[in-house]
């Protein structure tokens, strides 16, 4: 009676596609659908170009407020009354924003999908939007930001923005805006933002489950019918960096028992030409529990619970970030170890073993990651915004499994750089402050933690 | 009502003792391994607080065929992705994986099951101690409100109850934990006899069977596991309960938790229901009354009220109330009591139907991936005996009659069973100051 010592041969893997799904127009507008047998669950929601990043400088977070503000009530029925009609059906209401998109809708048993569908519409449609709602949800998304921020890891982020990108530019604030940024918004702001970019023609209907009895056309009647359009096609944003090779920003948050690292810059849009090989590097780095950050920060060290980091790609720009929740007594070590992980991946690249485990896990993981309705709908979400050709998955899996060590050098030597490394720190300056400016991270500013 | 799936599933018993539960879905092409080892931080010993959690940690580290680090690079070669938890009653581990590697996460199960000891060494044990106190500082120490967890427990079980501390455990008998008591709880607690292997997704039953003692077979059974320390407790905690934090914290928070009917029970089904009537989805009595009528709560998309899975003697349910900027969190709290009080006077039949509905599609949710159904099967299986309760939940849940709602709330949310702590902020440099 023993352990088996051999690790099993396994077999072939099942072949693997993204769900097959179709693009009709309907009532003028496009309706996107994949037939997801046997699940019990369906979606149903409208992606916009509608994101932060078409928001004004100085009232940022507005395209955040419009997509709370449309479960508050509408023209028919009050917020209380809105959310018990859907909620009776089983429905679940998300609505949310990054940088590219606005989406909203529900996940819903299949057979209350028509349901689920008209009060997607009537929230689109009909939100009332009125002053007292309109008013109320901003308070509330200012007061969250106040809680968000106490954390050191959302902090440390805000810090991270504002110090990479010029005051100017979009990405200088998170794409949920800030308390002065929403303080700056008013009704109107919300409401216009709202005529000009929630619209037909910037929208797309997802619907995503088992719809063998389902008549996808209603549903995109429902939707789009007499749904009048005033869009308005927003100027590209404003992101530019800052500049100015390597600097700190350490936030003192005195009696802190940790350090919240971030270090990094900005980085490529999601368009970028070598996406494939600058993501796969950057899983080596940052993107799993055995990349390198991980295994030296966490596995060698014990300095920290975890250390991640990779490239956030937007349609825009984007940035590349690696960080870390340490000890505060290891604040300058984790730093340097951070700093001399990014710059030996820059100057060497990647080692065979950890491409192959990179491309294995990245290309295997495709049936995990989009075995779900709600994971489909996304995918599916993500086509719309940046506009990928429909068998955007397969290609993107395929790219994968061939994508080379050299690709991944190069992507490497270019898309990281280490002199133009930002470092923040959320901790408590005392223990680390006068040993960091001798630390070879640049010119070092401390800010009070006013929060 | 959508209809409700019944989840097909077969259980077996290995001859060492390991109960097999395998429940085949051809949907994607994709496999969940689940092992529920029944051990977790209340089987810990005086001055080892945070322990099995710890122990959780090692059993990452390598194995007997495994070297340090394979655990992880293995699976995610295999374009799977994995992780392990531990709470009061349980310690789990998992890995979902494309279905053709099925046997690669048995493997490795079995090999950490049967051959941890001959890869456990001072330097990892070293290690992950510093990891995890590090957990403690990033999710407790470093966030604020961090301790709330820590309150509650402490005030809601009594010293000698082994739910009186959290999972997490203390800093001081972290530093205390030795190589000695690693080798001691794994000789005590892991064991094919004291674990539930579930598998869920596109598998044949008999094959996985075969691979299962193929891999499992050859592991000993241990027996003779100790009873953990004696859990009952009243019925109800008996007067309240408060304790008052001051902490560099944003805006004031009441949690408030309830000595509750354990895990499994009618009592605890029923209260499910009327958590949701008062406090589940936008549409619930608490969202309305605090913040969309009075604003006195920061809405979150949590619920507001929500009980926990724990079979020792007695459960907690909790609510979590931030408050409004500006907002006296007295004046939140005594809304929010009288929004419970006033369940009292009758509920009605629609807000009864919303809840179920609700319920209804949030476990369906929680099924729909064969991770989370390997998990429940694992739980049922293990806390309760029998993994074919994940069939019986949700008609036991629409089941509860309206009068049940009612008598529930007023047999467990009351002033007399609730301990509160409350944050406030402090605007000094003074740290936390428990009264």
């Amino acid at each position: 009676m023993s352990l088996v010592s051999d690790r099993p041969v396994v077999g072939e893997p099942r072949p693997w596609h993204f769900p097959s799904f179709q693009r009709q127009t309907v009532a003028g507008g496009r309706v996107l659908t994949a037939h997801l047998p046997g699940r019990p669950l369906a979606v149903t929601a409208l992606v916009a170009d509608a994101g932060a990043s078409a928001e004004p400088i100085g009232r940022e977070g507005i395209a955040e407020l419009v997509a709370r503000a449309l479960s508050e009530g509408t023209t028919s029925r009050d917020a209380h009354g809105f959310a018990v009609a859907g909620e009776r059906l089983g429905a679940t209401w998300r609505a949310s924003t990054d940088w590219d998109s606005l989406r909203c809708g529900f996940e819903v048993p299949v057979g209350e999908l028509g349901a689920a569908t008209e009060l997607l519409a009537e929230a689109v449609r009909s939100a009332a939007f009125a002053d007292a709602t309109l008013a109320r949800v901003r308070d509330e998304r200012i007061d969250e930001v106040g809680i968000d921020r106490s954390q050191p890891a959302t902090r440390a982020a805000e810090a991270f923005a504002a110090e990479v990108f010029a005051d100017l530019s979009r990405y200088h604030r998170s794409d949920g805006g800030d308390v002065a940024s929403l303080s700056a918004i008013t009704n109107d702001d919300v409401r216009d933002y709202r005529s000009a970019r929630l619209t037909p023609s910037a929208s797309t209907l997802v619907v995503v489950g088992d719809l063998d009895t389902v008549d996808v056309e209603a549903l995109g009647r429902t939707v789009f019918d007499g749904w009048a359009d005033n869009a308005a096609e927003p100027a590209a944003p404003d992101v530019q960096p800052r500049g100015g090779g390597r600097r700190t920003v350490v936030v003192d948050r005195p009696g802190s028992v940790q350090s919240m690292l971030m270090v990094g810059h900005d980085g490529p849009p999601r368009k970028v030409e070598d996406y494939v090989a600058m993501s796969t590097m950057a899983l080596v780095l940052g993107g799993m529990f055995s990349s390198r950050l991980n295994l030296k920060i966490r596995e060698e060290k014990g300095y920290a619970y975890g250390a991640f980091g990779g490239f956030d790609t937007r349609k825009h720009g984007g940035v590349f970030v690696a960080r870390a929740a340490v000890q505060s007594e290891v604040t300058l070590p984790a730093l340097a170890d951070l700093v001399a992980e990014i710059e030996r991946m820059q100057d060497g690249g990647v080692e065979r073993d950890e491409l192959e485990q990179a491309r294995a896990y990245r290309a295997g993981v495709f049936p995990i990651s989009f075995a779900g309705v709600m994971a489909v709908a996304s995918g599916l979400g993500d086509l719309v915004i940046h506009d990928f050709p429909d068998d955007h998955f397969d290609q993107l899996r395929q790219r994968v499994l061939d994508v080379r060590k050299d690709e991944l050098d190069s992507s490497a030597a270019t898309h990281l750089r280490p002199e133009d490394l930002v470092t923040v720190v959320v901790g408590d300056a005392s223990g680390f402050a006068k040993d960091l400016e001798s630390a070879g991270l640049g010119p070092v500013s401390i800010v009070p933690d006013e929060s | 009502m959508p209809t409700i799936p019944t989840y097909p599933y077969s259980e077996h018993r290995l001859d060492n003792g390991l109960r097999v539960v395998i429940s085949e879905d051809h949907l994607a092409a994709v496999v969940a391994v689940n092992v529920w080892y029944d051990v977790g931080s209340r089987h810990e010993s005086p001055g080892r607080t945070g322990f099995a959690h710890l122990f959780e940690h090692l059993m990452f580290q390598g194995s007997a065929n495994v070297a340090r680090g394979e655990h992880f690079s293995t699976v995610n070669s295999a374009g799977g992705t994995l992780n392990g938890t531990t709470w009061c009653d349980r310690t789990n581990y998992f890995e979902t994986l494309p279905s053709h590697h099925l046997a690669t996460g048995l493997w490795l199960e079995a090999d950490r099951m049967g051959g941890l000891l001959e890869a456990l060494d001072q330097a990892n044990l070293d290690n992950q101690r510093e990891v995890v106190k590090n957990e403690r500082r990033q999710t407790r120490d470093n966030q604020p409100y961090g301790s709330w967890l820590e309150h509650l427990h402490e005030l809601c079980y009594p010293e000698d109850h082994p739910y009186h501390h959290t999972t997490i455990g203390s800093m001081a008998d972290l530093d205390a934990a030795s190589l000695e008591d690693a080798r001691n709880f794994y000789a005590t607690w892991y064991a094919p006899d004291n674990a539930v292997l579930s598998i869920v997704g596109d598998v044949d039953t008999a094959e996985a069977l075969d691979l299962a003692n193929t891999y499992f077979g050859g592991i000993p059974a241990k027996g003779g596991f100790p009873t953990p320390p004696p859990t009952d407790l009243p019925a109800r905690l008996g007067g309240e309960r408060r304790r008052t934090v001051t902490d560099r914290i944003p805006v004031p928070r009441a949690f408030i938790g309830y000595r509750t009917a354990p895990f499994g029970t009618k009592e605890f089904d029923a209260l499910q229901v009327a958590a949701t009537v008062l406090g589940g989805g936008r549409g619930s009595r608490l969202y309305k009354a605090l913040v969309l009528d009075r604003q006195l709560l920061q809405p979150s998309d949590g619920a507001i009220i929500d009980s926990w899975p724990f079979i020792g003697g007695a459960t907690l349910t909790i609510a979590d109330l931030p408050a409004r900027e500006g907002v006296d969190i007295d004046v939140l709290e005594s809304a929010y009591h009288a929004e419970v009080d006033r369940i009292a006077d009758g509920v009605t039949a629609e807000e009864v139907e919303r809840a179920k509905a609700l319920i209804t599609s949030h476990w369906l949710h929680h099924l729909s991936s064969v991770e989370g159904r390997a998990d429940t099967f694992g739980q049922y299986a293990t806390l309760l005996g029998d993994p074919g309760l994940i069939n019986e939940a949700l008609p036991n849940w629409l089941a509860v009659p309206i009068d049940d709602v009612v008598a529930v709330t007023g047999e467990v949310l009351r002033q007399d069973n609730r301990a509160v702590v409350t944050f406030i902020p402090d605007v000094s440099d003074e740290q936390e100051a428990a009264a």
